[in-house]
């Protein structure tokens, strides 16, 4: 659910005049797997994979890929007039890697328009590419994810264990107090990962693959612009939890600190599901970091608490902030964390990626 | 300041030294002349009997058809034209009629060059300057100066370096004879204090009458003539 | 016994000398030095101008490339965008960034604007540079397709803030575009605007065009490996570029006007060369009683030649600091107010800042240094050869300067020179011709004493004979018995009357050709041309049907102009597609030799003219047999006619326009040519056509016009030549001044006996100017016949050589019958003057002034 994404972007920019895009709605099944593919009619979406691989001598790594689609409000025209490289369209791909023995995070990024064949986001079933990074579903529903990104590489295989969990009423999930602020949202949690990673190396050197296993989480969303007023972050997570539940929680906060919305879904490995409202979920911050880059403070380490359930967050590697004002104007954190689980949930533990965003003072600076 | 060194080979000496113009005539015929040191000797003779010739092939600036020139008992007329200039330059010194003072050098720098050619320093400028009666005039420039002075910055030229012979071409010619009285004392004055040896060409008996002896040059040789008194002191 | 060669004495005499002579002959040594200055600074300056305007230029062409390894462009101006993504995706590239160019004309102004239509994602590496700046609150307005982002001079030559409105010129309708921000960096002066390559294809009708496609390779590709398997894979309708590919073209196409510029400037620095020489031999000859005391005092020869060169160089270097000066104040002052555009138009739209360049300035020091070596040379040998004994006594003047008359050395120049004039160019330069422009110039000069012995025995003769006026008998007397003196001011006039007569030819004939080329070929009424200096789409079918269909018009004939990219190292050569009587091509264009008649292509060719610049650079011949990038692969084009061009010394081919419609489907016009019908004005169509609805777009100019306006570039391109040419004459008569002042002096004797033997003061002042009048004739006489051969190889070898066009000859007869008789009169004039000086000094004074 990193639906503020795209609203920050497009805060950041002025509409010379509205698009047709369509409404989201309650009710309108999500139709599966067409709608794996893209919905160039909403302004925005994306593919979000986070997880966990163990390389094999059993050092624990977390990994990023998302691709976004963003359309613009830039109107296309019909007809021969129409240029190949009408920016209606954008994709932009943020890849990291993060790596206990690297000690930060290491990621890259990339925006361009769609067109050429050089970049694209299909419609009918996932098939993404940015240059030469690429995302694709098989029929079998396994993903193939390829980035050859500066200093770190991931070429993997994603395979589902698990039927596909739609967040919020069906997939209609609501983001905020107002029924417009909502978003059409999927999760595939528990996919198996395969495959080999490039992980940076301290020294600047071009390091050797290594192959990889482990469990990722995809979250694939679209939407229209759903931003509330006075939104000045959130804070998110998912996690696959080790007895194959999935676990995801997020609260929006206001510029004051205040909680605007707040969310929870648990769903166990049977597949019962359990939502918990506004009031029941609860993120008390346990420890801080401050980027030494930024100077922002990030609250790394969380208690949450879901009804009578409590969970420990903390992270893998402190330094997990990411700076993508190239492409998103943004720099937030987003890291692999672990969660321990407490009072109703004693005993359970998981592994999962938490997204920190709002601040970083300044967050859209002066990237272009 | 060299001392004069006193030496066993004359000052000058010039055996069977034969000249003749383009024009063909005959100069100089095995002309033969002994000068001994601290000798002042005058050359007479007709207009245009070779009298500056005689001057200049001594001096190396012209060349004869045969014959040579010792200076000191070095031969002058062998010498390649830089060895030739080195030697005028160490061992002889000029005065002519016509001054030849360098007009846009001061006074001092004017008898300062012959030191300065041969590499010493021209501080000696000052008491030759003061030796022949302009001293204190050394930043004077040569256009301020009478011919008589002028004629006396020229001796102190020749005479500066301290060269074992002095030639001097009609040294009174441009000079009232009351000047030319004292040019001439005081060239010989100056001749006999460094013991330079010196020849004198010139018309006027008053002048050749300061020499030790007259020669006469005609059909190319010289004659000695009767020695007279010097003039009176 | 021998002393050391130099001692410190020898130093110090050295210095002392030195300051006499400085205090003797301020004034001269002030104009030889002033004259090595304007020499040295002329030359200096052009270079500085010229380096400046040609470093900003390639910098700025530079700017648009960027980061790229390579470039990837057309052989004609667009390419299709279908090449993009071969080249993203191709193995070993990183980066890919497309650009679409357009030079877009703006209402109300004669330049146009270079707008650059980008993807900004795709450029923000390759190009940093160019990469927009929209305002933070509007981050998507680099992809809005009404932006334009511009340079800062860009906002200024419009008058437009951010958030203003600007009007261009799409083709042939307007565009309205908001400033949405600047770009990152642009040189200063460099006028280009920022678009979204989107909204550029679509504003501009140029869907699925591309300009070039910039590259960035992989680490440890071999970029000139890749570039050719690329080229060979792509064939020549695509030209894959280097960046240093941009220099080498702006290098080729100023080449020949830099080093043209440079030649002339050092024209001035060799006339410097003489006078130095003038002043130095006129000071040996002056002093020559001076030099043999010292000799006789015992300087060597040796010490006497350092002692004259130590003098010369001095003075060179003097006028070279201080030329280097002058050079650098006056190219900061030209660059301040004129640009860096000298008036030869090669470095358009950008303000150099001159730099100073320790290398450049070293050289040209050394070259004041080493010209006034050169002229105190031969003096110098000649002082230390005279024999001290002779040179004591007074009239030995001409001994000093015998050797002048020896003619081997001087015969071997001209016959050196004649030869070199045949040698082909040199790397695109007719070095050749420059050397046997400056053998001729030397040799004549060198061959001078004889020929005025010769002329004047024979005329001193002839004279006698016949018992002349006095003046006129002892001035020709003079002339006959005195030719190295004579020759020395008669050298002065010679070189500088020969160098303006070859100019002034050189120039004539140059302009005379052009006007005979613009009337042949302004034939019809009207000239239009759609306002947009670059290559986007010109005037549709339709749109000239209703230009032809304007009342008024008996004909119309429309043309399609563009260009061709034929080799990467050379600039493009234009493209031509006009209408065309391939029977008879000379009624449209200036042919020379002979044309290829229809019969004689094969069939399935097409027919190009090539202009004359083709034959240089690429080779053509007439009747060749070649392949174009225009229309498909595999079209066989034949050459059939050369004809002359004045405008594109890059090379310039002519087809007809069905030809070029059939092969390339691009059926639009750039330009047209109107023949009115009997009893319209020119005036009521051209305001007709531009009520046609894109009538703003287009531009109308009437024959007059255009001959005036070319005739006017023609003249600005020349200005600098004119201001070179009359500063050779300033110099040549200084010259002239100093040598006969010198020799005036020299002479005081002379005139005093002169005055004894009862000649009149105005008697001597009249022989002095029949002397002074006579020599000048001659050199006149001589300067014309020398600068005639001279122009000759600047019109027949350097020009072509440079330029790559011909021209027929013309001599401006009443223009160097003018210069000459001001040359006349001035020396005159000047020999008087100083006589007058010599002639009223008192017999002592002088001697002791000259002994």
């Amino acid at each position: 659910m990193r639906w503020l994404w795209g609203a920050l972007f497009f805060a950041a920019t002025a509409w010379a005049g509205a698009a047709q895009v369509a409404d989201v709605t309650p009710g309108r099944a999500i139709d599966w797997p067409k709608d794996s593919g893209a919905h160039p009619a909403y302004r925005i979406e994306w593919w979000y994979v986070t997880g966990w691989l163990e390389t094999p001598d059993h050092q624990p790594l977390g990994f990023q890929v998302t691709f976004f689609r963003s359309g613009t409000t830039h109107e296309a025209k019909g007809g021969e007039d129409v240029s190949a490289f009408d920016p209606s369209q954008l994709i932009i791909a943020h890849v990291a890697l993060a790596d206990p023995a690297y000690g930060r995070l290491v990621h890259d990024q990339n925006i361009a328009r769609q067109g050429f064949g050089l970049a694209y986001a299909k419609v009918g079933q996932t098939d993404l590419r940015l240059d030469t990074w690429h995302m694709t579903r098989a029929p079998d529903g396994t993903y193939t994810v390829v980035a050859d990104a500066t200093g770190l590489a991931l070429h993997i295989t994603l395979t589902p264990t698990q039927p596909l969990m739609l967040q919020g009423e069906q997939g209609y999930s609501r983001k905020g107090p107002l029924a417009g602020q909502a978003s059409y949202y999927y999760s595939e949690p528990q996919l198996k990962v395969h495959g080999s990673v490039r992980r940076p190396s301290a020294t600047g050197a071009a390091s050797e693959s290594v192959a990889v296993t482990g469990h990722a989480w995809l979250d694939h969303e679209w939407s229209n612009s759903l931003m509330t007023a006075g939104t000045a972050g959130w804070d998110w997570f998912g996690a696959n939890l080790d007895d194959g539940a999935a676990l995801t929680a997020f609260r929006v906060r206001d510029s004051g600190g205040h909680v605007i919305w707040a969310h929870a879904t648990l769903r166990d490995r049977d597949g019962h599901t359990t939502q918990f409202g506004p009031a029941e979920v609860e993120f008390i911050p346990e420890r801080q970091w401050r980027s030494p880059r930024t100077d922002s403070v990030y609250p790394v380490a969380f208690q949450v608490r879901m009804g009578a359930m409590r969970w420990h967050v903390s992270p893998l590697i402190d330094d997990q902030e990411l700076d993508a004002r190239e492409s998103t104007f943004m720099v937030y954190w987003e890291g692999a964390v672990t969660l321990t689980g407490d009072g109703a949930s004693a005993g359970r533990r998981g592994r999962g990626y938490l997204e920190l965003t709002g601040y970083t003072r300044n967050a859209t600076l002066q990237a272009w | 300041m060299r001392p004069a060194k006193p030496s066993a080979s004359p000052s000058l000496e010039c055996r069977g030294l034969s000249k003749h113009y383009g024009s063909g005539r005959v100069v100089l015929a095995g002309l033969d002349f002994v000068l001994g040191e601290g000798e002042f000797v005058a050359v007479m003779g007709d207009s245009g009997v070779g009298k500056s010739t005689l001057l200049h092939l001594i001096a190396g600036l012209d060349v004869a058809d045969s014959g040579e020139v010792l200076i000191d008992g070095e031969p002058v007329l062998s010498l390649s034209d830089d060895d030739a200039t080195r030697l005028r330059r160490q061992k002889l010194g000029f005065v002519f009629q016509a001054f030849h003072v360098l007009p846009h050098l001061t006074l001092y720098q004017n008898v300062a060059v012959p030191l300065l050619l041969n590499n010493l320093s021209p501080t000696p400028a000052h008491d030759m300057l003061a030796a022949v009666g302009l001293g204190g005039r050394g930043n004077d420039m040569p256009r301020e100066l009478s011919g008589g002075e002028l004629q006396r910055v020229a001796i102190a030229r020749a005479l500066v370096h301290r060269p074992r012979l002095i030639l001097a071409d009609e040294p009174t010619g441009n000079l009232d004879p009351q000047t030319a009285h004292e040019v001439l004392e005081l060239l010989r004055a100056e001749i006999k204090a460094t013991r330079a040896a010196a020849v004198m060409v010139t018309h006027s008996e008053a002048a050749a009458a300061f020499a030790d002896r007259v020669l006469i040059l005609s059909q190319g040789a010289l004659h000695d003539r009767a020695r007279k008194a010097t003039a009176a002191r | 016994m021998s002393t050391p060669k130099t001692g410190r004495g020898l130093t110090t005499l050295a210095r002392w000398m030195l300051g006499a002579q400085w205090r003797s002959h301020r004034g001269r040594a002030l104009v030889a030095m002033v004259t090595i200055a304007l020499g040295v600074g002329l030359g200096y300056a052009v270079y500085l101008i010229n380096g400046a305007a040609f470093n900003e230029f390639s910098a700025a062409a530079r700017s648009l490339s960027g980061q790229a390894d390579l470039q990837v462009r057309g052989a004609q101006p667009f390419m299709d965008e279908a090449i993009y993504p071969r080249l993203a995706m191709r193995v070993g590239v990183t980066a890919a960034s497309p650009v679409l160019e357009v030079d877009v004309a703006l209402p109300g102004k004669s330049t146009t604007l270079k707008v650059l239509g980008m993807d900004a994602f795709r450029a923000r590496r390759m190009t940093p540079d160019l990469v927009s700046i929209p305002s933070s609150q509007a981050m998507l307005d680099v992809l809005a397709d009404d932006a334009l982002f511009l340079s800062p001079s860009a906002k200024a030559w419009l008058g437009a803030q951010d958030g203003a409105h600007v009007t261009l010129l799409g083709g042939t309708s307007p565009i309205t575009l908001r400033v949405a921000g600047g770009i990152l960096r642009a040189r200063p002066g460099q006028r280009i605007g920022v678009m979204d390559i989107a909204a550029v294809q679509t504003h501009f009708h140029l869907q699925g065009k591309l300009s070039h496609v910039d590259l960035q390779l992989a680490r440890g590709v071999d970029s000139d490996a890749f570039r050719q398997a690329l080229q060979s894979e792509l064939g020549t309708h695509l030209v894959v570029d280097a960046p240093s590919d941009v220099e080498s073209r702006t290098d080729r196409l100023s080449r020949a006007y830099r080093i043209n510029m440079n030649v002339l400037a050092l024209m001035a620095l060799f006339t410097g060369a003489f006078l130095v020489f003038a002043t130095q031999a006129a000071g040996v000859v002056r002093q020559r009683a001076q030099l043999a005391m010292l000799r006789v005092l015992g300087m060597t020869r040796m010490d006497l030649v350092r002692q004259i060169l130590l003098e010369g160089g001095l003075l060179g270097l003097g006028g070279g600091v201080l030329g280097i000066a002058l050079g650098f104040m006056v190219a900061a002052l030209a660059l301040r107010v004129f640009g860096g555009d000298l008036g030869g138009g090669y470095f358009p739209g950008v303000e150099p800042r001159v730099a100073f360049e320790p290398i450049a300035s070293a050289i040209f020091l050394l070259l004041g240094v080493g010209v006034a070596l050169a002229g105190s040379l031969v003096p110098a040998l000649e002082a230390a050869k005279a024999q001290p004994a002779p040179a004591l006594k007074a009239g030995s003047e001409e001994l000093a300067l015998a050797p002048f008359g020896t003619p081997w050395p001087a015969l071997a120049c001209l016959v050196v020179g004649v030869a070199l004039a045949l040698v082909p160019p040199v790397n695109g330069v007719p070095v050749a011709g420059y050397g046997a422009m400056a053998l001729l110039l030397v040799g004549a000069i060198a061959l001078m004493p004889r020929l005025t012995a010769m002329v004047f025995r024979r005329a001193s003769a002839r004279r006698v004979a016949r018992q002349g006026n006095v003046a006129t008998m002892l001035a020709l007397a003079r002339l006959a018995n005195a030719p190295g003196q004579a020759s020395i001011a008669m050298g002065g006039v010679l070189s500088s009357f020969a160098l303006i007569v070859a100019m002034a030819i050189m120039v004539a004939s140059f302009r005379v050709s052009v006007e005979h080329w613009l009337a042949h070929l302004l034939s019809a009424d009207i000239y239009g041309r759609v306002v947009q200096g670059g290559d986007a789409a010109g005037l549709r079918p339709d749109q000239q049907a209703q230009v032809a269909a304007v009342g008024g018009i008996a004909h119309v004939a429309f043309a399609r102009v563009s260009r061709l990219t034929l080799d990467v190292a050379k600039p493009p050569v234009a493209l031509i597609a006009r209408e065309l009587d391939a029977a008879d091509p000379d009624a449209t264009l200036q042919m020379t030799g002979n044309v290829l008649q229809p019969t004689s292509w094969h069939s399935g060719e097409t027919p190009v003219w090539a202009s004359e610049a083709m034959v240089d650079l690429y080779g053509y011949r007439l009747g060749q047999r070649l392949e174009l990038p225009v229309g498909g692969r595999g079209e066989r084009f034949v050459v059939a006619g050369i004809w002359r061009d004045y405008v594109r010394q890059t090379g310039a081919l002519q087809m007809r326009v069905a030809d070029y419609r059939r092969l390339t489907g691009d059926v639009s016009a750039t330009d047209m040519s109107i023949t009115l019908r009997p009893s319209t004005t020119a005036t009521q169509v051209i305001h007709a056509l531009k009520k046609l609805p894109f009538g703003d777009a287009l531009e109308f100019s009437q024959p007059g016009e255009i001959r005036a306006r070319t005739l006017t570039t023609f003249d600005r391109a020349f200005a600098v030549t004119y201001l070179l040419e009359a500063v050779a004459m300033v110099i040549g008569l200084f010259g002239v001044g100093a040598t006969f002042s010198t020799q005036a002096l020299a002479r005081a004797h002379e005139f005093g006996m002169l005055r004894h033997v009862g000649v009149t003061v105005r008697q001597i002042l009249a022989m002095i100017a029949a002397e002074a009048g006579w020599l000048t004739l001659l050199g006149i006489a001589m300067g014309c016949a020398l600068g005639f051969a001279i122009s000759l190889i600047l019109v027949f070898v350097v020009n072509p050589q440079s330029f790559h066009w011909s021209i027929s000859l013309h001599v401006p007869w009443a223009e160097i019958v003018m210069i000459g008789c001001a040359m006349l009169v001035s020396s005159c004039v000047t020999a008087v003057l100083a006589g007058h000086r010599a002639v009223s000094m008192d017999a002592v004074r002088a001697v002791r002034e000259d002994w």
